[in-house]
């Protein structure tokens, strides 16, 4: 420590104001009444992803071509990164703070890109047995994305899981729902190979309330049911028992069961959903003219918009505004379709505009087809009647939980939003609070502990306390208004190369070809990384009393609170709001 | 070597032989010749210099603080607005000891807007711990800037040399041009005690507590008094060297003398004519003219005036209230001294108006004739009021 240095004659100063000695011994921390603080929050993307990824800290990592930490990372919260990068619907996206700047970050797009560099390379997600294992068994219905998951975590929790599926092959919707060109099955089969690896055991062909009865699975102890809604809803008009009527769902799983199938030459198409799209871009490669009709506007459509261009493009014909009202047939085939025009009214429950008949306006197409894709629902079976089931739907608590002790159930049979996401979302949750079952843990509060953000999922890396590469952590979200815009520049967000609509059409290719490497890093290098320290020194550089140290070890910067005045510089020039300020603690 | 060359080049060229190693300047009408000049001297090698454009006055000086910190030679320059823009920064760069050298071409301050002559610009910034010198010549601008930078290295204080607006800044006159290596037998490389060195880190211009601040300004004004031997010291050297020499102050006709006109600047040349003509019609008249004006030469005044009657300060400033700027300095000066001449005080030649031959001898007629000074300063050439209104 230095020593302060006290003339005591005006001769023997120098002439000049000039430090002759160092100045370590006034700690001028002693000033300050204000502290600032390094605190790591929560991006708004981690708290938009229903599965509750770290997706800010992957994007760190990406960006510094960490490819296979940044994937690990993912892998840690989800087993279908691979999956999720194609078909995730992306709230993540919506979420991103610099969509309000410029664009989002292509999040979904890098997900995918670390997937299939993960595929490449043959890397293997990292089996963890847990220290005193239990070793006890679970059973778990459905091999959806959301069995899959809560299978996957489990395992990894050290369980023995068994899963039950009715049909011959495994993933459910992500199986026999989403086509081919949206979703390989080579993909997926690689991901689920991955969780059986965990050494989760599977029973095929095996359907609740046929092959399997509730009685059955009483041996394990503890249950997760997602057996997902695989059931077409009726179009309820004549002629809907016609041959040459069917449903989308039954049309697309045929076709991805590898079925032969009959293909009439004009199809139409009934519905606004993913079903439907996923219906006529699937008749179009195999060679028919499909005709999606849909009673609403696009603004209406539950489809993605970008799943709706992609049809347009590749010549889907989309009528607006048109309600079946009966299927004409002839010779015991379908020759019409007789509908009528809508005009929109005043919106209904669910805030969109509902369809009103014009009276009189009723017209006929000639078809040879007809699909309808105007909704699913579960085919609720072989349960028991004190499970609790309400408008078809198993009701659940906040844990997942139903009404029977060891029974949780989640995914499209759960009151929840019927996306892949939220169906995985909904596994982990139900596998974090199984494992509390089953090791009589406390639950209570753990929610709340959990959560990322204020409505965000919960993370398994947070449940198994590994987060401390993120602390300190707040649950804060960090939003637009937090972030210091002066560091960032405008950057347009990389596009997802795709097939030519001329090679897309007559094959079953995967139509979004994915990111390059240079790409993949460029674009996450675009991220603000939102709430959390990524080492860009503005403290270190802006601190005007050198107040800001390196952690050898860490390589973290440190405040040194003998030295800070509690300026707050460093809080204003933090780029993205991971430094707070508070009042001094006296 | 001679040159016809007008006073702002002068300044350029006295900076060139005085090897400036950094320029910083915002140009301003009248002194933007004398950075356009620089700026060829730098850009064709003749001055190996680094010359540094900035957006404002107060950037230029902020730019030489930060450059003479480091060690090395530094100039500006400035007129008017630009150098009550620069003020602020004046006093850190005096207060750091930096030893700056700054030509003001004098010109009025606005409002009303003016770009000619008159010396309030320079005048106002008399507290700010810079030396000032007042120059009557473009051959005095230039050996003045030499000189300055040997003054400045040598009390660790800022230099201001003051040339008046058009009447030198855009006059051509012989100049003539001392050889380089006169001028670095002259002037040495600036060496400092203490500069801003990464290999010696230190902390320059820090705080200075209360118990502290006091001893660094005694210091300042220590070396500010001292200054005026090194001043005349440094003046006698040059003159050696080159036959030239200004004295802090130069007295003409002064030693009968009954009244003593009192000028500085350029408007001095014109003096001499007036008092050398009053003189042929027997007047006992002399001109005392003031080179140095910070610090204040008291003593040399008052050995030139202890035999006259009268002192007409002929002021081209106004201290808005007071009077002329001179004046009350000449007062200031003499006022403990119980015999000193009574002091007159003409206001003339504001905002660029021409101070004629006739108008400074009227200036003597009626300081000769007034028994005693008026209570106020007198206005020489007011319109419609004579010339000389009181």
């Amino acid at each position: 420590m230095s020593q302060q240095i006290i003339f005591k004659n005006v001769e023997d100063m120098p002439y000049m104001s000039i430090s002759l000695g160092s100045m370590e011994w006034n700690k001028t921390g002693t000033w300050r009444y204000l502290r600032p603080r390094l605190e790591n929050k929560v991006s708004p993307c981690m708290e938009g992803c229903p599965v509750g990824q770290d997706i800010e800290r992957a994007m760190v990592l990406l960006g510094k071509g960490k490819y296979l930490e940044s994937w690990e990372l993912f892998k840690e919260e989800n087993p279908l990164v691979a999956v999720c990068g194609r078909v995730c619907f992306h709230p993540c996206e919506s979420a991103c703070n610099r969509g309000e700047f410029d664009e989002p970050v292509s999040i979904n797009a890098l997900e995918r890109f670390l997937a299939d560099t993960a595929a490449k390379q043959g890397w293997r997600v990292k089996k963890r047995i847990e220290e005193g294992g239990t070793k006890k068994r679970v059973a778990v219905v459905g091999s959806g994305p959301s069995g899959l998951t809560c299978a996957y975590h489990l395992a990894r929790l050290g369980y023995e899981v068994t899963i039950y599926e009715a049909l011959p092959v495994l993933g459910g919707m992500l199986r026999v729902g989403i086509p081919e060109y949206r979703l390989p099955k080579k993909v997926l089969e690689e991901e689920i190979d991955q969780i059986l690896e965990l050494g989760v055991k599977v029973e095929m062909n095996c359907r609740l309330g046929a092959d399997l009865s509730w009685k059955d699975l009483q041996k394990y102890e503890a249950i997760y049911l997602a057996m997902g809604n695989h059931k077409s809803k009726k179009l309820d008009i004549p002629g809907e028992d016609l041959p040459g009527v069917m449903s989308g769902l039954d049309f697309l799983r045929d076709l991805s069961l590898g079925k032969k199938i009959s293909m009439g030459k004009r199809v139409a198409i009934i519905g606004g959903g993913n079903t439907a799209i996923d219906a006529a871009r699937s008749a179009l490669r195999l060679g028919a003219k499909p005709i999606i009709l849909y009673r609403r506007t696009q603004e209406e459509m539950p489809a993605w918009a970008s799943e709706v261009q992609e049809a347009e493009e590749e010549g889907v014909e989309i009528s607006y505004l048109v309600s079946p009202v009966r299927i004409g047939g002839e010779n015991g085939k379908v020759n019409k379709l007789e509908c009528v025009k809508n005009r929109l009214g005043p919106p209904d429950e669910d805030g969109r505009r509902r369809p009103m008949e014009i009276k009189g306006s009723n017209f006929s197409i000639e078809v040879d087809q007809v699909i309808r894709a105007i909704g699913e629902e579960a085919e609720l079976q072989g349960l028991p009647k004190n499970l609790g089931v309400k408008e078809g739907l198993i009701l659940t608590d906040e844990r997942g939980g139903t009404k029977l002790k060891k029974v949780f159930a989640g995914g499209d049979i759960t009151a929840q939003p019927r996306t892949v996401a939220h169906a995985i979302g909904a596994g982990k949750r139900a596998a974090i609070f199984m494992d509390c079952f089953l090791k009589n843990k406390k639950w209570e509060g753990l929610i709340d502990d959990l959560r990322l953000g204020e409505k965000g999922n919960l993370s398994m890396r947070r449940y198994r306390q590994e987060e401390k590469d993120r602390e300190p952590i707040s649950n804060k979200t960090v939003r637009l208004r937090d972030l210091n815009l002066d560091y960032f520049t405008f950057q347009k967000r990389s596009k997802m190369p795709k097939l030519k609509v001329q090679q897309r059409l007559g094959s079953f290719a995967e139509v979004n070809l994915g990111f390059t490497q240079e790409t993949a890093v460029n674009e996450a290098l675009r991220c603000f990384n939102c709430g959390v320290c990524n080492l860009c020194d503005n403290c270190y550089i802006f601190c005007p009393d050198v107040a800001i140290r390196k952690d050898v070890q860490t390589g973290q910067n440190i405040i040194d609170y003998d030295y800070c005045k509690g300026c707050g510089i460093c809080v204003a020039e933090c780029p993205r709001h991971a430094l707070v300020m508070e009042e001094e603690g006296r | 070597m001679k040159k016809i060359m007008v006073g702002n080049h002068a300044v350029s060229w006295g900076v060139m032989l005085a090897r400036a190693e950094v320029i910083s300047a915002y140009p301003i009408t009248p002194q933007t010749t004398i950075v356009e000049e620089l700026s060829v001297l730098c850009a064709d090698g003749r001055l190996n210099a680094k010359f540094i454009p900035v957006e404002s006055e107060h950037s230029a000086m902020a730019c030489c603080i930060g450059a003479a910190a480091t060690g090395v030679r530094t100039f500006t320059a400035t007129s008017s607005q630009g150098l009550a823009l620069m003020h602020e920064m004046l006093h850190w760069a005096s207060g750091a000891r930096l030893p700056i050298v700054m030509a003001n071409v004098s010109r009025a301050l606005g409002s009303p807007f003016n770009i000619w002559g008159e010396q309030s610009d320079s005048l106002a910034q008399r507290d700010t711990g810079w030396l000032q010198i007042y120059c009557e010549s473009n051959q005095e601008v230039l050996d003045t800037v030499i000189q300055a930078f040997k003054i400045a290295e040598s009390v660790y204080l800022p230099v201001m040399l003051v040339l008046d607006a058009f009447i030198l800044s855009h006059t051509a006159e012989p100049v003539d041009i001392p050889a380089q290596e006169v001028i670095d037998a002259f002037l040495p490389p600036y060496r400092p005690q203490w500069r801003l060195d990464p290999k010696d880190p230190r902390t320059f211009g820090c705080v200075a507590t209360p118990e502290y601040f006091m001893e660094f300004r005694y210091k300042m004004h220590q070396a500010m008094l001292a200054s005026k031997e090194v001043c005349r010291q440094v003046d006698e050297e040059f003159g050696r060297l080159l036959h030239r020499q200004y004295g802090l102050i130069e007295p003409y006709y002064c030693d009968d003398a009954e009244v003593i006109l009192v000028t500085a600047g350029s408007v001095t040349s014109t003096a001499r004519v007036a008092v050398e003509e009053l003189r042929k019609e027997g007047h006992q008249v002399g001109l005392l003219k003031l080179r140095l004006f910070r610090p204040f030469p008291k003593e040399e005044i008052k050995e030139v005036v202890k035999n006259a009657e009268k002192l007409a300060v002929l002021d081209r400033n106004l201290s808005a209230g007071v009077g002329g700027v001179f004046a009350q300095e000449m007062r200031a000066a003499l006022a403990n001294w119980p015999s000193h001449p009574l002091i007159y005080s003409y206001i003339a030649g504001l905002g660029g108006r021409d101070v004629t031959l006739p108008a400074i001898k009227e200036v003597l007629h009626r300081t000769s004739e007034l028994a005693q000074p008026p209570a106020e300063s007198l206005w020489v050439g007011l319109r419609g009021k004579g010339v000389v209104h009181d």
